[in-house]
Protein backbone atom coordinates (compact mmCIF):
# COMPACT_ATOMS: atom_id res chain seq x y z
CA UNK A 1 0.00 0.00 0.00
CA UNK A 2 2.75 2.41 0.91
CA UNK A 3 4.54 1.70 -2.35
CA UNK A 4 2.21 3.71 -4.58
CA UNK A 5 1.63 7.42 -4.73
CA UNK A 6 -1.50 8.91 -3.15
CA UNK A 7 -1.38 12.37 -4.72
CA UNK A 8 -4.37 11.81 -7.01
CA UNK A 9 -6.47 10.60 -4.09
CA UNK A 10 -5.56 13.64 -2.03
CA UNK A 11 -6.52 15.93 -4.91
CA UNK A 12 -9.85 14.10 -5.25
CA UNK A 13 -10.52 14.41 -1.50
CA UNK A 14 -9.42 18.06 -1.56
CA UNK A 15 -11.81 18.97 -4.39
CA UNK A 16 -14.76 17.25 -2.73
CA UNK A 17 -14.02 18.80 0.68
CA UNK A 18 -13.61 22.25 -0.91
CA UNK A 19 -16.97 21.92 -2.66
CA UNK A 20 -18.66 20.81 0.56
CA UNK A 21 -17.12 23.72 2.48
CA UNK A 22 -18.30 26.11 -0.24
CA UNK A 23 -21.83 24.69 -0.12
CA UNK A 24 -21.91 25.00 3.67
CA UNK A 25 -20.54 28.56 3.62
CA UNK A 26 -23.03 29.71 0.96
CA UNK A 27 -25.99 28.22 2.81
CA UNK A 28 -24.84 29.60 6.15
CA UNK A 29 -24.30 33.05 4.66
CA UNK A 30 -27.72 33.19 3.01
CA UNK A 31 -29.38 32.00 6.20
CA UNK A 32 -27.71 34.90 8.00
CA UNK A 33 -28.82 37.43 5.37
CA UNK A 34 -32.38 36.12 5.32
CA UNK A 35 -32.63 36.38 9.11
CA UNK A 36 -31.35 39.96 9.19
CA UNK A 37 -34.61 41.91 9.60
CA UNK A 38 -34.47 45.58 8.44
CA UNK A 39 -34.95 47.98 11.32
CA UNK A 40 -37.79 49.83 9.60
CA UNK A 41 -39.82 46.64 9.00
CA UNK A 42 -43.49 46.89 9.93
CA UNK A 43 -44.70 44.15 12.24
CA UNK A 44 -47.72 42.04 11.32
CA UNK A 45 -48.95 39.46 13.83
CA UNK A 46 -50.05 36.32 12.03
CA UNK A 47 -52.22 33.81 13.89
CA UNK A 48 -53.13 30.46 12.48
CA UNK A 49 -56.07 28.45 13.75
CA UNK A 50 -58.26 25.70 12.35
CA UNK A 51 -58.72 26.68 9.59
CA UNK A 52 -58.02 30.31 8.80
CA UNK A 53 -55.41 33.02 9.14
CA UNK A 54 -55.80 36.23 11.16
CA UNK A 55 -53.54 39.24 10.61
CA UNK A 56 -53.04 42.15 12.97
CA UNK A 57 -51.28 45.30 11.78
CA UNK A 58 -49.20 47.66 13.94
CA UNK A 59 -52.14 50.10 14.21
CA UNK A 60 -54.37 47.34 15.60
CA UNK A 61 -56.46 46.72 12.48
CA UNK A 62 -57.24 43.08 11.94
CA UNK A 63 -57.89 41.12 8.79
CA UNK A 64 -59.14 37.58 8.40
CA UNK A 65 -58.25 35.47 5.40
CA UNK A 66 -56.74 38.39 3.53
CA UNK A 67 -53.79 40.67 4.03
CA UNK A 68 -53.23 44.10 2.50
CA UNK A 69 -49.67 45.40 2.29
CA UNK A 70 -47.82 48.18 0.45
CA UNK A 71 -45.41 47.50 -2.35
CA UNK A 72 -41.73 48.09 -1.49
CA UNK A 73 -42.25 48.18 2.30
CA UNK A 74 -40.47 45.60 4.49
CA UNK A 75 -42.76 43.56 6.73
CA UNK A 76 -41.89 41.30 9.63
CA UNK A 77 -44.38 38.56 10.36
CA UNK A 78 -44.71 37.31 13.93
CA UNK A 79 -46.26 33.93 13.38
CA UNK A 80 -48.07 31.88 15.99
CA UNK A 81 -50.98 29.49 16.38
CA UNK A 82 -53.81 29.03 18.86
CA UNK A 83 -54.41 25.31 18.43
CA UNK A 84 -52.23 22.95 16.38
CA UNK A 85 -49.10 23.48 14.31
CA UNK A 86 -49.69 25.29 11.01
CA UNK A 87 -47.24 26.72 8.52
CA UNK A 88 -47.61 30.17 7.02
CA UNK A 89 -46.65 30.25 3.35
CA UNK A 90 -46.67 32.88 0.62
CA UNK A 91 -45.36 30.78 -2.22
CA UNK A 92 -44.65 33.56 -4.71
CA UNK A 93 -42.48 35.42 -2.20
CA UNK A 94 -40.75 32.31 -0.78
CA UNK A 95 -42.10 33.04 2.69
CA UNK A 96 -42.51 29.95 4.85
CA UNK A 97 -42.67 29.77 8.64
CA UNK A 98 -44.20 27.32 11.09
CA UNK A 99 -47.01 28.59 13.32
CA UNK A 100 -46.54 26.84 16.65
CA UNK A 101 -48.82 27.26 19.70
CA UNK A 102 -47.09 29.13 22.54
CA UNK A 103 -44.27 30.32 20.33
CA UNK A 104 -43.67 33.32 18.07
CA UNK A 105 -41.62 32.68 14.96
CA UNK A 106 -40.52 35.54 12.75
CA UNK A 107 -39.96 35.89 9.03
CA UNK A 108 -39.66 39.04 6.93
CA UNK A 109 -40.09 39.99 3.30
CA UNK A 110 -40.56 42.91 0.95
CA UNK A 111 -43.34 42.71 -1.64
CA UNK A 112 -41.66 43.98 -4.79
CA UNK A 113 -44.55 43.36 -7.18
CA UNK A 114 -48.11 44.60 -6.85
CA UNK A 115 -50.92 42.09 -7.27
CA UNK A 116 -52.73 39.23 -5.58
CA UNK A 117 -50.85 36.27 -4.20
CA UNK A 118 -51.91 33.05 -2.49
CA UNK A 119 -51.41 32.41 1.20
CA UNK A 120 -51.61 28.74 2.16
CA UNK A 121 -51.11 26.52 5.19
CA UNK A 122 -48.23 24.13 4.50
CA UNK A 123 -48.45 21.87 7.55
CA UNK A 124 -51.24 19.33 7.66
CA UNK A 125 -53.52 20.64 10.41
CA UNK A 126 -56.74 18.67 10.14
CA UNK A 127 -59.80 18.16 7.99
CA UNK A 128 -59.94 21.53 6.21
CA UNK A 129 -56.17 22.02 5.93
CA UNK A 130 -56.42 21.96 2.14
CA UNK A 131 -58.63 25.04 2.25
CA UNK A 132 -56.79 27.02 4.90
CA UNK A 133 -55.97 29.72 2.41
CA UNK A 134 -55.78 33.47 2.25
CA UNK A 135 -54.96 36.19 -0.21
CA UNK A 136 -52.12 38.68 -0.08
CA UNK A 137 -52.97 42.00 -1.74
CA UNK A 138 -49.91 44.05 -2.58
CA UNK A 139 -51.02 47.59 -3.28
CA UNK A 140 -49.09 50.01 -5.39
CA UNK A 141 -48.49 53.17 -3.40
CA UNK A 142 -48.16 55.41 -6.44
CA UNK B 1 -9.03 29.35 0.62
CA UNK B 2 -11.13 27.85 3.42
CA UNK B 3 -10.51 30.95 5.52
CA UNK B 4 -11.52 33.26 2.70
CA UNK B 5 -14.74 31.34 2.13
CA UNK B 6 -15.69 31.09 5.79
CA UNK B 7 -14.66 34.47 7.10
CA UNK B 8 -13.58 37.10 4.59
CA UNK B 9 -16.28 36.75 1.92
CA UNK B 10 -19.21 36.65 4.38
CA UNK B 11 -17.86 39.68 6.25
CA UNK B 12 -17.49 41.60 3.00
CA UNK B 13 -21.01 40.69 2.00
CA UNK B 14 -22.25 41.62 5.44
CA UNK B 15 -20.54 44.98 5.22
CA UNK B 16 -22.24 45.74 1.92
CA UNK B 17 -25.57 44.28 3.00
CA UNK B 18 -26.26 46.92 5.64
CA UNK B 19 -29.60 48.64 5.53
CA UNK B 20 -29.68 51.24 2.84
CA UNK B 21 -32.96 53.09 2.47
CA UNK B 22 -35.04 51.70 -0.33
CA UNK B 23 -32.76 48.72 -0.95
CA UNK B 24 -33.87 45.44 0.51
CA UNK B 25 -32.89 41.89 -0.19
CA UNK B 26 -35.27 40.05 -2.50
CA UNK B 27 -35.58 36.67 -0.83
CA UNK B 28 -37.11 35.15 -3.97
CA UNK B 29 -33.90 35.89 -5.90
CA UNK B 30 -31.48 34.95 -3.12
CA UNK B 31 -33.16 31.70 -2.14
CA UNK B 32 -33.75 30.46 -5.68
CA UNK B 33 -30.18 31.43 -6.64
CA UNK B 34 -28.87 29.38 -3.73
CA UNK B 35 -31.05 26.49 -4.83
CA UNK B 36 -29.67 26.57 -8.40
CA UNK B 37 -26.08 26.88 -7.16
CA UNK B 38 -26.60 23.89 -4.87
CA UNK B 39 -28.09 21.89 -7.74
CA UNK B 40 -25.06 22.74 -9.89
CA UNK B 41 -22.67 21.57 -7.17
CA UNK B 42 -24.73 18.43 -6.53
CA UNK B 43 -24.79 17.44 -10.21
CA UNK B 44 -21.09 18.25 -10.62
CA UNK B 45 -20.12 16.05 -7.67
CA UNK B 46 -22.50 13.36 -8.94
CA UNK B 47 -20.90 13.47 -12.40
CA UNK B 48 -17.34 13.37 -11.03
CA UNK B 49 -18.02 10.50 -8.63
CA UNK B 50 -20.02 8.37 -11.07
CA UNK B 51 -17.55 9.18 -13.89
CA UNK B 52 -14.68 7.99 -11.71
CA UNK B 53 -16.51 4.76 -10.87
CA UNK B 54 -17.33 4.10 -14.53
CA UNK B 55 -13.70 4.71 -15.51
CA UNK B 56 -12.55 2.42 -12.67
CA UNK B 57 -14.82 -0.45 -13.73
CA UNK B 58 -13.81 -0.21 -17.41
CA UNK B 59 -10.09 0.30 -16.79
CA UNK B 60 -9.64 -2.47 -14.23
CA UNK B 61 -11.88 -5.14 -15.79
CA UNK B 62 -10.17 -8.50 -16.23
CA UNK B 63 -10.57 -8.46 -20.00
CA UNK B 64 -8.75 -5.16 -20.44
CA UNK B 65 -5.60 -5.82 -22.52
CA UNK B 66 -3.76 -3.42 -20.21
CA UNK B 67 -4.73 -5.42 -17.10
CA UNK B 68 -1.75 -6.89 -15.25
CA UNK B 69 -1.92 -9.74 -12.73
CA UNK B 70 -1.67 -8.66 -9.09
CA UNK B 71 1.12 -9.99 -6.94
CA UNK B 72 -1.36 -12.28 -5.19
CA UNK B 73 -2.44 -14.21 -8.28
CA UNK B 74 -1.04 -17.72 -8.46
CA UNK B 75 0.25 -17.64 -4.90
CA UNK B 76 -2.80 -19.36 -3.41
CA UNK B 77 -3.24 -16.50 -0.93
CA UNK B 78 -6.64 -15.61 -2.34
CA UNK B 79 -8.03 -19.15 -2.40
CA UNK B 80 -9.44 -18.88 1.11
Amino acid sequence: MSSHSHWSEWIYIGVVVALLVWVGAEAWNLERLVEHVPEDAKVIKVTGQQWFWTFEHEDGTKEVGELHVKKGVPYKFEVTSTDVIHSFNIHDYVVLMDAVPGRINTVWFVPFDAGEFDIQCREYCGLIHYNMRGTLYVEDDA
Amino acid sequence: MVLSILIILPSLQYAFAQDEPGEYMDRRVEIWNLFFRMMTVAFTIGAVVSGTLIWLVIRFRESNPKATPTKYEGTGELDG
